[in-house]
């Protein structure tokens, strides 16, 4: 092969490497600048996997605690009920559903948006609540299940 | 009868103020194994169930992993899989501890209390002793109690790798109003 040829044909070569390896650090980037700013979606325009009755939730997690927590944890949920609690602090505010018979409750608290909202509330009104299922714990302290909702939303006030 | 029925009024009403077990389920315990490469490794888990003992100085905390709310999906994400705080096996951290000579305390008075608690820290199922200062706050029957100290994550079974971007020591920050 002529040395010309052989020469070009080795540039081509290490133009594609330099071509290729140009593009897999772009894409690589880019992928790490998504993650790196990838932030949570607004639960109120987030669809419901589930809608559910606050005492049922409470009554499936006292049952079956594993198959419960395989169905809704990570899942966005949205739970009608009965307020029974109010915890606020200076800048959060939880609200809680809780089965009397077994202490057992569902508690959510709030994205900061709609904190404002949250704090308005009282006990005994009949809300319907969007937020992000943590699945349950049972608590040593209350003899009780604990299921949590995080960047919850409140959706209505009946 | 209408002193009686007050009497026994004001009794109640003094036995709520001055219980001797001040609960929350809404205290908040924050995360952050920040570092200058990474900013993101940090949550805040605001359903932290918790209970203090003021005569016997018992104190007790109790947390959902998967509580934690991060603002970015993909560490969330990290944070409770397997390698990490693996929360579908190990769903909960615990504080079991005592509020070190709480003799020296009157809780049933308004003021600020500067503490120091040492307690049992369980995560992933291992158990390792934690001594912390903390200030409680007694407020009209309230306490506000908050504390602040590291917890080395490799006590716990968890390893953060070389990268830099998670601290190996995060700091722990927990804020509650007991009633």
């Amino acid at each position: 092969m002529p040395f010309k040829a052989r020469k070009e044909r080795t540039m081509t070569w290490k133009k594609k490497i330099v071509i290729g390896l140009g593009v897999g650090i772009l894409l690589g980037g880019a992928a790490y600048w998504y993650i790196m700013n990838e932030k949570f979606e607004d639960t109120a325009t987030t669809e419901s996997a589930y809608t559910v009755n606050a005492i049922d939730l409470i009554d499936m997690f006292q049952s079956a605690d594993s198959a419960a927590n395989a169905k809704y944890s990570e899942q966005i949920i949205t739970v009608n009920g009965r307020i029974s609690e109010i915890e606020a602090a200076d800048t959060t505010v939880n609200v809680k559903f809780i089965n009397a018979n077994s202490g057992s409750y569902v508690i959510f608290d709030f994205q900061s948006k709609d904190v404002a909202a949250a704090k308005a509330l009282q006990v005994g009104d009949s809300v319907s609540i969007k937020g992000s299922c943590s699945g349950s714990i049972y608590s040593q302290l209350r003899r009780a299940h604990m299921i949590s909702f995080k960047r919850s939303t409140l959706l209505k006030k009946f | 009868m209408k002193k009686t029925i007050l009497f026994l009024a004001m009794i109640a009403f003094s036995g709520a103020l001055f219980a001797q077990t001040k609960k929350t389920t809404s205290a908040t315990v924050g995360f952050d194994a920040t570092t200058t490469l990474d900013a993101l490794p940090k949550a805040e888990n605001k359903t932290v169930i918790a209970e203090i003992d003021t005569k016997t100085g018992q104190i007790g905390f109790e947390a959902a992993v998967k509580n934690f709310a991060f603002t970015n999906p993909t560490i969330q994400e990290h944070f409770n899989e397997e390698r990490w705080l693996s929360s579908d096996k190990y769903p909960a951290f615990t504080f079991m501890g005592k509020i070190n000579d709480v003799t020296k305390y009157n809780f049933s008075k308004n003021g600020v209390y500067n503490v120091t608690v040492t307690g049992q820290m369980t995560i992933k199922d291992k158990t390792n002793i934690v001594t912390t200062p903390a200030t409680i706050e007694v407020k009209s029957g309230a306490m506000i109690a908050t504390a602040n100290f590291s917890i080395v994550l490799a006590d716990y079974g968890v390893q953060v790798g070389n990268s830099g971007k998670i601290a190996a020591e995060p700091k722990i920050t927990v804020s509650a109003e007991l009633k």
